[in-house]
């Protein structure tokens, strides 16, 4: 083959490679665009509209007795499962991390496995039933224990590979200056495994908004139920989808979500100071 | 200020491990005191011992005139700078050497003042906003120092202070702590592995070897007259010559030749002949009463040179020679004994007989 032929032969390859990646590039940028594109349109559909722009979707959302109060209390309930999950794994995965005792491994496996089970399809029945007896329904704290439950086991498995990082010669160093224990957790080794502090509060969050059976089964009232949950209800009496509600709905409801990871990762940053001479 | 006082003290680990065997011991107020000993001897178990990290299984640890064995760390009053100096790395300088003060629950500005104070002293003032990692391993020694200092405690424990150091940093560093201990006056153990920085920088050194102390002495006590064979071997740069002998008439017999007998001891007593390489003269003529072998080895040391004379399927001896004077390989060499420098030791790694 000439050369000349050679060279078209590549260039066709390359066109079509690009042709390629680029309708794939449409395929999974289409319901972004869609998100955020649709809310400002004057007839929201399934379609990606044409360029049109109104607020008066989000007239319609305001006017929605649940719509933005639920956003109000996806973000209790994330927070508050957030807080939990830190507190409670960080210093269960602390405890685990230095204390000695047989089997450690073999339990924290135990748990992760049956962790799953837990907030899982499958204890449904039984938690429903446990705080129904308990008279707990529609108990948002009972929620986020229940949450908070469920994420404990794998927040404690990864909180303690990063407690294990920390040199105990930082927390001998503080107890020979008279620290408590309590002190040096809270001078020494949470601000040293801040980075992964805030990599379990993220993800606990981002893992309670987008969690919608366990919300819904174990809240009724439309008052205390999350964005998840009200998303749901956002049909007209033929079971016809509002398409205005929806969309604007849609695009409020992952805001929080980027925001926290954005404000996480400027504040705590995903980075380690090396203090150990090595 | 205190002296350190520790009695059949024990440390046993779960599973059986003794890293501290029945020791006694006295640190005399205001002493630099150097733990000595190849790595498992159980000198750092020992100091940790002290510090309160680990709890003794048997015996009494005393700091001044205070029982301290079953006080927590904390309550023992004293301060420990760790080999990686274990600086915390979120917090400043400032912040760093701040810190015993704010387990003290001081207000933090005068917290601040004090760690400026210290600080500066340390030739640190410049560096107080900055981080552990912003540091050279020199300054980071230094706020580890700061921040031990600032404590202001009974007594100073290091641990291998000066490991993490490279060799020409790790000289100027000695010269310093022991300026900062004698100007602080604080009573001061550290643990090392290395005999050169225990002979030059302590006032006493105990040797230690397989959880045991083998000897307790000045640097020049401890040079000079080596207790046990395992001390001569562990202690000097360049190692003692340790050469199996006979007694014979008040004359020793060794493979390289006979020397007078330093002790009265009777015939046939098979001892360990020790005599440091520098403490031989060396003698390209035959000479009476000298140890005779082939230049083998010659080695510079700078000033002066290590000659190892090879003797026939014996142990080679070595000897420091002037610079300058160096043998030839392949000649015949004599080495003469100072007088009073042949040590004996009963043979098969045994005491000090004379």
């Amino acid at each position: 083959m000439s050369a000349p032929a050679v060279l078209a032969r590549r260039a066709m390859a390359r066109v079509g490679l690009y042709v390629f990646v680029g309708l794939v590039l449409v395929f999974f940028a289409l319901p972004l665009v869609w998100l955020v594109t649709t809310p400002f349109a004057r007839t929201p559909s399934y379609r990606v509209p044409a360029p049109s722009f109104t607020l008066h979707n989000f007239r319609i959302l305001w006017d929605n007795p649940y719509a933005v109060r639920s956003i109000g209390n996806s973000l209790v309930l994330a927070g508050g499962t957030a807080v939990l999950a830190v507190v409670f794994a960080g210093t269960a995965a602390y405890a685990l991390s230095r204390v000695r005792l047989p089997g450690r491994d073999a339990v924290l496996y135990a748990v992760l496995l049956l962790s799953s089970i837990v907030t899982g399809t499958a204890a449904m029945v039984p938690i429903f039933l446990m705080l129904f007896q308990l008279d707990l329904i529609d108990n948002r704290l009972a929620l986020v224990l229940v949450l908070t439950g469920g994420l404990l086991p794998s927040a404690m498995f990864i909180l303690k590979d990063f407690m294990d990082t920390v040199p105990r010669s930082y927390e001998e160093s503080a107890r020979v200056f008279g620290a408590s224990p309590f002190q040096i957790l809270r001078h020494v080794v949470a601000p040293v495994v801040r980075p992964g502090l805030a990599t379990i509060a993220v993800w606990a969050v981002v893992q309670v908004w987008g969690n919608f059976l366990l919300p819904y089964i174990l809240l009724h009232d439309p008052a205390k139920q999350p964005a998840a949950v009200i998303m749901y209800t956002f049909y007209d009496e033929g079971g016809q989808p509002n398409f205005a509600l929806i969309s604007t709905f849609s695009l409020l409801y992952s805001v929080p979500v980027v925001l926290c990871y954005l404000v996480v990762n400027r504040r705590y940053g995903f980075r380690f100071q090396g203090g150990i001479k090595g | 200020m205190a002296g350190i006082g520790l009695s059949g003290v024990t440390k046993t680990y779960p599973g059986g491990v003794t890293a501290v065997d029945g020791l006694d011991l006295t640190v005399h107020d205001g002493e630099f005191f150097a733990l000595l000993g190849p790595s498992g001897c159980g000198k750092t178990t020992l100091l940790r011992t002290i510090a309160g990290l680990e709890q003794a299984s048997a015996g009494t640890v005393s700091i001044g005139d205070r029982d301290v064995t079953r006080l927590a760390p904390g309550q023992r009053d004293v301060a420990m700078v760790f080999q990686d100096y274990a600086l915390f790395p979120h917090m400043t300088v400032l912040d760093n050497i701040a810190y015993p003060l704010r387990v003290k629950r001081i207000p933090r500005a005068a917290r601040h003042d004090r760690a400026r104070e210290v600080g500066a002293g340390l030739d640190l003032a410049d560096l107080m906003a900055r981080r552990p990692a912003e540091l050279s391993g020199g300054q980071q020694q230094r706020v580890a120092l700061a921040r031990a200092v600032v404590a202001h405690p009974k007594a100073f424990l290091f641990d291998e202070p000066l490991s993490n150091l490279d060799a020409r940093l790790r000289l100027s560093a000695r010269t310093f702590l022991k300026r900062l201990q004698r100007d602080l006056g604080i009573t001061t153990v550290f643990v090392t592995h290395d005999q050169a920085e225990a002979l030059a920088m302590a006032d006493r050194i105990a040797v230690m070897d397989a959880g045991r102390i083998r000897q307790v002495g000045t640097p020049r006590e401890v040079f000079g007259r080596p207790a046990t064979s395992f001390v001569a071997h562990f202690i000097g740069s360049t190692p003692m010559n340790l050469l199996d002998a006979t007694v014979t008439g008040g004359r020793l017999t060794l493979a390289a030749g006979t020397l007078p007998c330093p002790a009265d001891l009777p015939d046939d007593t098979r001892v360990t002949v020790g005599i440091r390489p520098e403490y031989l003269t060396y003698s390209k003529d035959p000479v009476e009463d000298a140890l005779a072998g082939t230049v083998g080895i010659v080695e510079h040391l700078g000033s002066s040179s290590l000659v190892t004379l090879e003797t026939d399927g014996a142990a080679p001896v070595g000897v420091v020679v002037e610079e300058g004077a160096e043998p030839e390989p392949g000649t015949r060499g004599w080495a003469v004994p100072r007088p009073g420098r042949v040590l004996l030791y009963r043979a098969g790694g045994g005491d000090l007989l004379a």
